[in-house]
């Protein structure tokens, strides 16, 4: 083989595997499938499990958090799916969600959740279409969640035992 | 030099030490970036590959080399950089005095091997020594000491942690990491003898000294 054809192999080789490298330390995948899933996204062959993602939305829409974020998370393997995520957050706000308190734990699980569907996202603009939902976009779930995780002078209104659950 | 070896084979070995060098195992895989100082001792372990002759960079990277030669080089030496980082984050301890301690270690033995200037089968010697002996001070002995059983090392470490200013005690590791940064410190030794030396020249073959015959 002529050597110019064995450098540019080995150069456009090389040049691969240092982006590979790079990306696992500047992405931090944690399993396999996180990996297999973001170079797959790169390239923009990743999809969901839409049987699993189906089975989520059913969970979710039938108030069972836990069963639905199991399935999303399913679904979703690798984590990059702004759409699955957003759905995950969703779930945990509405988990979370008290009509006196809420719970600071699954909110916090939720910020992140949603924090990781707006980065996902195109433009970190997140609008999900659906009409079983009160909040559409992320920008106003994770505004919510930041409300639930700080504590107001409104938290000490009486009244709030009215509010409802978005 | 073949030019398979310096576009394939280097890039190839140097690339999988910088990314072995920074994974944890575990029950999550994390990959750890190198330290600063990692990257100041890898330049110095650079310094004295070249000095000692096993590495030669106008071989790797010259003015009279075609650019795709030159591309292939400034590879080589990207990823022999990162490499070294990435040895010298794997085999200094974590935490408290044997951090301390063992990044001392390798800063003195790298300027002391500087200053010796030993020759290129010397110096590779004494880096399989240096990379060996943190390969045992952290997989075997530190390790051993932070296992949860064993009363003789939990009072070795309780009287160590006493009569020092810092605790010798580090988070336990899985079984693979030692097995991980051995195969590590095996694949750099295997690049850094690989590299480009300087070529002797101008040495005539000593004519045998002859008997007079009988």
């Amino acid at each position: 083989m002529r050597e110019s054809v064995v450098r540019s192999v080995g150069l456009t080789a090389s040049l691969a595997y240092g982006a590979l490298v790079l990306w696992l330390y500047v992405t931090q995948p944690q399993t396999m499938a996180q990996v297999s899933g973001g170079l797959t996204s790169i390239i923009g062959a990743y999809s969901v499990d839409q049987q699993a993602f189906d089975d989520g939305l059913r969970f979710f829409r039938a108030d069972k958090f836990p069963e639905a974020r199991a399935a999303f998370a399913r679904a979703d393997r690798a984590g990059r799916d702004a759409r699955t995520q957003f759905y995950i957050a969703y779930a945990f706000y509405r988990e979370g969600w008290g009509r006196t308190y809420d719970d600071d734990v699954l909110f916090k699980q939720g910020l992140t959740a949603v924090d990781l569907a707006i980065a996902l996202a195109p433009n970190g603009r997140l609008v999900v279409d659906d009409p079983d939902l009160q909040m559409h976009s992320a920008d106003e779930l994770r505004a919510e969640l930041q409300r639930g995780l700080t504590i107001e002078l409104s938290d000490f209104n009486p009244l709030r035992v009215l509010r409802k659950r978005k | 030099m073949t030019a398979a070896r310096e576009a394939i084979v280097l890039p190839f070995l140097l690339l999988t030490v910088t990314l072995l060098g920074g994974l944890q195992p575990g029950a999550r895989i994390v990959f750890l970036p190198p330290p600063l100082f990692c990257l100041v001792l890898s330049s110095l372990l650079l310094a004295a590959l070249v000095r000692s002759g096993a590495l030669d960079p106008v071989r790797l990277m010259h003015g009279s080399r075609p650019v795709l030669a030159n591309a292939n080089g400034a590879i080589v030496l990207v990823a022999l950089v990162a490499a070294g980082a990435q040895v010298f984050a794997m085999l200094t301890p974590a935490s408290g005095l044997p951090l301390f301690f063992v990044s001392v270690f390798f800063f003195v033995l790298l300027v002391n091997t500087l200053v010796a200037s030993p020759d290129r089968v010397r110096l590779l010697r004494s880096l399989a020594v240096i990379f060996g002996a943190g390969l045992i001070l952290k997989f075997v002995v530190l390790a051993g000491l932070s296992q949860p059983a064993g009363r003789t090392a939990r009072v070795l470490v309780a009287l160590f942690d006493a009569a020092t200013f810092g605790s010798i005690a580090q988070d336990p590791q899985p079984a693979a990491a030692g097995y991980l940064a051995f195969l590590t410190v095996a694949l750099y030794l295997a690049g850094a003898a690989l590299l480009p030396a300087v070529r002797a020249v101008g040495l005539e073959p000593v004519p045998r000294m002859q008997l007079p015959e009988a």
